[in-house]
């Protein structure tokens, strides 16, 4: 268990509140390797060295239901634009090799994080400051995030706590990266998303 | 012994063809100009409600022909009857359940069907999961248990079914009427149609159409008489949000007497109890978040339970009613799923090769309390009553077809008897009973007749469940819509609430619904009162509804709720 404020203790104000903003004007990456879900795109993402300052998974339906992402670099853009998928990263057996017919370039990727429509943020500032336990506030003030909202409840009161597991992946809504969240025990909030869901057929 | 409600002096077979049952104003081969007066009237009166014409024939209101092939009754004028509540002997029962031949399972066919007996279950379907493994051994190896468990357990009606992994979609069971080819005809359609069985480079295109080649195999097999009947139900539907509106509607079209419905609440409602005395999950293990395979116009809601329910079904003016508000005849039920039981204490037998032999070794005791399990015993916490005109296999399918169900947990109420009827009329051998057609001529008045027998004994965990609140939800039927990922219903909502006074030993009220002006349906939602918040589609809609339920914190015995399925008045 984790303790309230472990993080953000260590934060000073002047280093808090990155904004996306600060980012706009760099280049948009859409890359799609057909990867299944979010678990093995993540998997890729974390091989990429530089690794990106923004980061997002979309989910793509067509021709198969597989996970896009778009990526933005501060500095140095790996030497991956235009390049075999298999390429890509040092990425694991199985999970850089894009089937005949796809394409690498994700037009659709970029679409939707430069209109901010959708998209679920897995890399974006002060994510890394996102752990343990923290105020709706605090994670306001931490990171990227803009919004914290309970699912069909509205905005959450910044003095709620958050459980947030390690693991925070706020999404686009109507171009405000929004955080939702779910009650949980002991009156406190969870991110909507867990880490690890229970599979369709878990042996439980 | 009950008396049927539908009794009429003309053919219902389903495949009758019905050809002479259809009204002229409904018949569209007879052209307007060989119609009466009135029939010309009434005939433009459905065709404005979108219940007449091209894109009707999707409806099984269209016709009452097409209302029969669907196993809908269609009363002439206030039909129904029988003596009892509504002349049906309700039976509950649960048609989610897995046994040691799925490879999540553990318990033998007798362990789970002689724990739904003793918990007050009448009817149980098996139904383990499509796999490799059940394809080839497992759904043969469990029917020598299921007939035993039949010998053993006269008392309960134990049907053979599988969960169908449905191409590019969620679980759904199936199950037949029992009879010499209930193994063949499951065999081989999980085979040829189960998920796991299909290559992986289908597209989702093919894989829909695969879905619906599945169902419309069942009811070939049903009109060449290799079973009496078979049954599609989608199970957890909303979990992981890849049951698409159109996918649902495709379904049902693909064969209305196969397709009837759907999970209204999932099972696993022993998942949200606080650890350390539960497993502090997410209630229904409802803990999913959008993936690739998800519809996309799917709100996060979509992948959580309210008040235990899907959200399908717990949204007043959600998918569920934008079904029910086009005339598609689709019902809700209420199962176990009973994987591993929470508080049990047995484990797979050791030594077990699944793979190899299709099911586990047999259970062993343990000693040791599963304080992580998430399931319930059937029977032990949800059920699914089914109005039935006999204690027979075949007369739960008929009355499951015919949408005569009423879903509970914690055993809420005792019983319920809604009936729709021409406004004064009250015999007790008339009204329209749950999943019923009620036509009257325009303008005549209608009322709903509501009893409830108000619970007064224990239910499994001890204690006597107050029923605090019921609901009536109504809404217009508009007709099939053009958009079949259409998913809300802006017609629906609360139109009355009755609250019940403490110590009452019944509810009885009556409803005024005015004069037929356009056509409606209603249906009905009762609760213990104890977790309410204001429904999705906003406090107007639904002014109590059910609460998101907490993850780790759901305590299933302190949020109770029944739903009934849906009741339609259509002009005649």
């Amino acid at each position: 268990m984790t303790t309230h404020r472990s993080a953000a203790a260590a934060t000073t104000p002047a280093a808090a509140a990155p904004a996306l903003a600060d980012l706009a004007g760099l280049p948009v990456h859409g890359i799609s390797l057909e990867h299944s879900d979010t678990v093995a795109a993540e998997h890729w993402l974390a091989s990429l060295s530089p690794a990106p300052v923004l980061a997002f998974t979309h989910l793509v339906r067509m021709p198969r239901p597989h996970v896009a992402l778009s990526l933005v670099f501060a500095g140095t853009t790996p030497d991956f634009a235009g390049t075999a998928p298999t390429d890509l990263g040092n990425a694991p057996s199985g999970l850089g090799a894009a089937p005949m017919g796809l394409s690498s370039e994700c037009a659709e990727a970029v679409a939707e994080h430069r209109a901010r429509s959708s998209g679920r943020a897995v890399l974006y500032p002060g994510v890394e400051l996102l752990v343990g336990t923290l105020s709706v506030a605090e994670v306001l003030e931490l990171s990227a995030i803009e919004k914290v909202e309970i699912l069909g409840g509205g905005p959450a009161d910044p003095a709620t706590l958050i459980d947030t597991g390690d693991f925070v992946r706020p999404q686009w809504r109507s171009g405000v990266l929004t955080l939702i969240t779910t009650p949980a025990a002991g009156g406190r909030l969870v991110p909507f998303e867990t880490r690890h869901p229970t599979p369709c057929c878990a042996a439980h | 012994m009950g008396h049927g409600h539908h009794h009429h002096d003309h053919d219902h077979s389903h495949d009758a063809g019905g050809a002479g049952d259809v009204p002229p104003a409904l018949d569209l081969s007879v052209p307007d100009s060989e119609l009466s007066p009135s029939d010309v009237s009434r005939r433009g009166f459905l065709r404005s409600a979108g219940l007449l014409g091209a894109g009707a024939a999707a409806s099984v209101l269209a016709t009452p022909s097409a209302a029969a092939a669907a196993g809908l009754p269609h009363s002439h004028g206030p039909a129904g009857g029988g003596t009892a509540k509504g002349g049906f002997r309700w039976l509950a029962g649960d048609h989610h359940i897995h046994t040691q031949h799925s490879s999540d399972g553990l318990y033998r066919v007798i362990d789970q069907a002689g724990h739904g007996r003793a918990f007050g279950l009448d009817w149980v379907v098996i139904t383990d999961h499509g796999s490799n493994a059940h394809a080839k051994i497992g759904v043969e190896k469990v029917n020598p248990d299921i007939l035993a468990t039949r010998k053993e357990l006269p008392d309960l009606l134990t049907f053979q079914g599988l969960e169908w992994n449905i191409p590019a979609a969620e679980h759904a069971t199936v199950f037949v009427h029992p009879g010499r080819h209930e193994v063949a005809v499951l065999k081989q359609f999980e085979q040829t149609f189960d998920g796991s069985q299909l290559p992986a480079t289908n597209t989702n295109e093919q894989n829909e159409a695969q879905a619906i080649a599945g169902i419309k195999f069942l009811g070939e097999q049903v009109r060449r008489r290799k079973v009496e009947g078979a049954l599609f139900l989608a199970n957890h539907p909303a979990r992981r949000g890849i049951d698409s509106p159109h996918e649902i509607r495709n379904w049902r079209d693909a064969d209305p007497t196969i397709a009837i419905g759907m999970e209204g609440a999932p099972g696993h409602q022993a998942a949200g109890i606080p650890a350390p005395n539960g497993r502090g999950g997410a209630r229904g293990f409802y803990d999913n978040n959008p993936s690739a395979a998800s519809f996309q116009g799917y709100p996060l809601e979509t992948y959580r339970t309210w008040g235990g329910f899907d959200w399908m079904t717990a949204t007043v003016g959600g998918l569920w009613d934008s079904l029910l508000s086009e005339g598609r005849a689709w019902w809700v039920t209420v199962n176990s799923d009973s994987h591993v039981n929470y508080l049990d204490q047995s484990d797979r037998g050791p030594g077990s090769d699944f793979e190899a032999n299709g099911r586990y070794n047999d259970p062993v005791y343990t000693g040791k309390v599963n304080t992580g399990a998430g399931d319930f015993w059937p029977g032990f916490y949800g059920r699914t009553n089914v109005g039935s005109t006999s204690f027979s296999y075949k007369a739960v399918m008929d009355g499951l077809r015919a949408g005569r169900v009423w879903v509970d947990h914690g055993r809420l109420i005792k019983s319920l008897d809604a009936r729709v009827r021409v406004a004064g009329d009250r015999r007790a051998a008339t009204g329209t009973p749950l999943g019923g057609v009620l036509h009257v001529r325009r303008g005549t008045a209608t009322e709903l007749t509501l009893e409830i027998d108000l619970q007064d004994v224990p239910n499994w965990a001890q204690f006597v469940p107050v029923l605090s609140r019921v609901d009536v939800i109504v809404g217009s039927v508009t007709g099939p819509v053009a958009e079949r990922d259409t998913f809300t219903a802006p017609n629906t909502k609360v139109v009355k609430s009755y609250e019940v006074s403490p110590g009452a030993r019944k509810l009885s009220v009556t409803y005024q619904l005015g004069r037929l002006d356009k056509p409606f349906y209603l249906r009905l939602r009762g609760t213990d009162g104890k977790r309410t918040q204001p429904g999705l589609m906003g406090a107007a809609v639904d002014p109590a509804g059910p609460k998101l339920d907490v993850i780790g914190d759901a305590d299933p015995w302190g949020d109770l709720w029944f739903y009934t399925n849906p009741i339609w008045v259509l002009p005649r």
